[in-house]
């Protein structure tokens, strides 16, 4: 599995060419498979507000690759409309790339109950009722969990987020992950490096916030997010931080994310 | 909902069906910002919640477990201070409290939200969500207080999810009920710290808890909490002198072993006493541990046997209507003396608190 490190130069639009190209070499059937026919859904994290939320030039750049590469609509998404427009975000209900919330009118919850392991949630409408989605995160240090990346940020389509936190959120986080209208639905994990919050998070604190200019993508979740990780922990060396297994936040989820098969924590990172 | 009734509703699949959305603004949930108590400032704005066990540490704009206090700006806010989510006139026998004014009606309020996330939770629906996610009515304490006495209610019974995460509320609502002549009635899990339960037994005529186990496994895996301090809120209850009553719900293969409910019943006559009342309640399988049967009657009856060979005077069976083991007896001279059915009183033979056949006084508090 390779993970794929892309530093912006200039818009977004051509670091994220540049990357799913990388990623699929020209290869339909891996445009097809990233992006299908239907309604894709691009899951951004907007808790960080405007300072540390996924940009929303670069989900409006992914959102419009991903249209011109087949899917018949793409939606970009999170908790709340407030939470959205708090990041920068302008809510739109019309077009073939929309902005919405779960809060949003006529959305809400799955009146379903999806259930893995320890976890029992209901989804959002937008998840289960996507084609398929992007998991489109930032890079942040989590007080609990150790990292927040790609595979939590799907908490945000959960209704009850608040009651998987304890243990370091393992092994919540696979598990939320795992559930069905997950697990049978994510094609891409794409993480926002551009800026980093290294300690601290998950909300802004200037004085441990970094701007790397990069965006790192991959297939494999659980590698994307093991490379997010260890991005985390150069940054907080270079601060002269102790490490998250220094300060009892290591993030064993990843572990137990493997364990699980949902992914590798070994693989080839390539530089663009 | 099919994906494509969704699709249709909400208008995505635009390509597909030429619907959109409507251009119509978000409602904004209009949650209360009251500010809570029992909590601390930590640096970097987070706040250290003193609650209940858990001590959540929330950062800012986060909240803590129960998803109903939040924490905005390094203040922690009650988002649920008057947004009820239910409101209703119930027999106090559904609570159950058995010996707390039998037949009288409790007038029953809830909000969202709970601090334990037990996998059997028969009201899942308003207790595992956030507030913003279930419909809510704006009703401050006076007027909470003031409905129950419109409806004749003379009992006002804090219940169906944690009343503990909407403390706040209830501790002003039972304030504003007592001034109105009413009882005040918990019916909670106890997952709580002495502090706040101390205030809150001092706002409470009759305190009903649910005892969902007797190990500390069971309450780490099934209902995400910490037995011991559920056991420490029984003892203080016990002392406070309020009236108590314990449910212990019976699950098949999970915490039905008679050595266990022998081991809960001794504790129980020892830090409680032999007089508090235990409903030993059938479980019917829901929300995350649908896989499992309803509990066999046979078990309550001999989990009934095991806790009144320990001591305990008053056990029932709960959620079996019809039983027999629904009825109070008389414990020196056995004689049936309140016959229920369900939640209706079908005779009682309890005059000024004492048995009318051999005149045992019943504890309780009948009037």
């Amino acid at each position: 599995m390779r993970v794929l490190v892309v530093r912006v130069r200039g818009d977004f639009s051509s670091a994220l060419k540049k990357g799913i190209s990388a990623l699929c070499k020209s290869n339909r059937t891996c445009l097809r498979r990233l992006f299908p026919r239907g309604t894709l859904s691009l899951k951004v994290n907007t808790l960080g507000g405007r300072k540390i939320s996924t940009s929303p030039g670069l989900a409006n750049a992914l959102a419009q690759l991903a249209v011109e590469a087949g899917a018949e609509e793409a939606i970009i998404w999170d908790r709340s409309e407030w939470e959205l427009r708090r990041a920068g975000y302008r809510i739109k209900r019309r077009g073939r790339i929309k902005v919405l919330a779960t809060d949003s009118p006529r959305v809400g919850f799955s009146e379903e109950l999806y259930s893995y392991g320890e976890v029992g949630s209901l989804f959002s409408k937008i998840q289960v009722f996507s084609r398929a989605s992007i998991s489109l995160a930032v890079l942040k240090d989590h007080d609990i969990a150790g990292v927040t990346l790609g595979m939590k940020n799907y908490y945000g389509a959960i209704h009850n987020p608040n009651k998987y936190h304890d243990d370091g959120c393992d092994p919540f986080i696979p598990q939320v992950f795992a559930s069905e209208p997950v697990s049978s639905h994510h094609t891409l994990t794409v993480i926002d490096a551009t800026r980093v919050q290294f300690h601290r998070g998950p909300s802004y604190h200037s004085r441990w916030f970094a701007t790397p200019g990069l965006i790192i993508m991959g297939e494999d979740p659980v590698a994307v997010d093991h490379f997010g990780w260890s991005l985390v922990e150069k940054f907080r060396a270079r601060a002269g931080l102790p490490s998250l297994k220094e300060e009892k936040r290591f993030p064993h989820w990843l572990i137990t994310a493997e364990k699980m098969g949902l992914g590798k924590t070994s693989y080839q990172v390539v530089e663009l | 909902m099919k994906r494509r009734d969704f699709i249709k509703l909400v208008g995505t699949g635009l390509v597909l069906s030429g619907l959109d959305f409507e251009a119509e603004a978000s409602p904004a949930p209009d949650l209360s910002r009251h500010r809570a108590l029992y909590w601390e400032k930590l640096p970097d704005r987070r706040v250290r919640c003193l609650l209940c066990p858990r001590y959540c540490v929330v950062g800012d704009r986060e909240r803590g477990y129960c998803g109903v206090r939040e924490n905005r700006g390094g203040e922690y806010i009650s988002l649920v201070y008057g947004r009820p989510v239910t409101l209703a006139l119930d027999p106090v026998e559904k609570k159950p409290l058995f010996h707390f004014l039998p037949g009288r009606k409790a007038f029953s309020i809830a909000t969202a939200g709970c601090n334990v996330n037990c996998k059997f939770c028969q009201n899942w629906q308003i207790s595992q969500v956030r507030p913003e996610q279930v419909r809510f009515y704006k009703i401050p304490p006076e007027r909470t207080a003031h409905l129950a006495y419109r409806y004749h209610a003379p009992i006002l019974a804090y219940t169906y999810t944690e009343p503990v995460i909407f403390v706040e509320y209830m501790l002003d609502t039972a304030r504003e009920a007592s001034r109105l002549g009413i009882r005040n009635v918990v019916i909670t899990g106890a997952h709580v710290n002495p502090r706040p339960w101390k205030d809150i037994l001092a706002a409470m005529d009759a305190v009903k808890i649910d005892l969902k186990a007797f190990s500390e496994d069971f309450y780490k895996k099934i209902v995400r909490g910490k037995l011991k301090p559920v056991l420490d809120a029984i003892v203080l209850s016990a002392e406070s002198g309020k009236w108590l009553e314990i449910v212990y719900l019976v699950i098949p293969g999970l915490n039905d072993g008679m050595d266990e409910i022998r081991k809960m019943s001794r504790w129980m006559v020892k830090n409680a006493g032999p007089q508090v009342p235990v409903h030993f309640s059938r479980f019917f399988p829901m929300y995350l541990l649908k896989n499992l049967p309803a509990t066999p009657i046979s078990t309550l009856e001999r989990a009934r046997e095991v806790a009144m060979e320990e001591g305990l005077k008053f056990v029932y069976v709960g959620n079996v209507p019809g039983h027999p083991a629904e009825t109070t007896y008389c414990p020196r001279c056995k004689k049936p003396l309140i016959k229920r059915v369900g939640f209706e009183i079908k005779e009682n033979n309890i005059k000024h608190g004492k048995c009318k056949f051999c005149g045992e006084k019943i504890p309780g508090v009948w009037a």
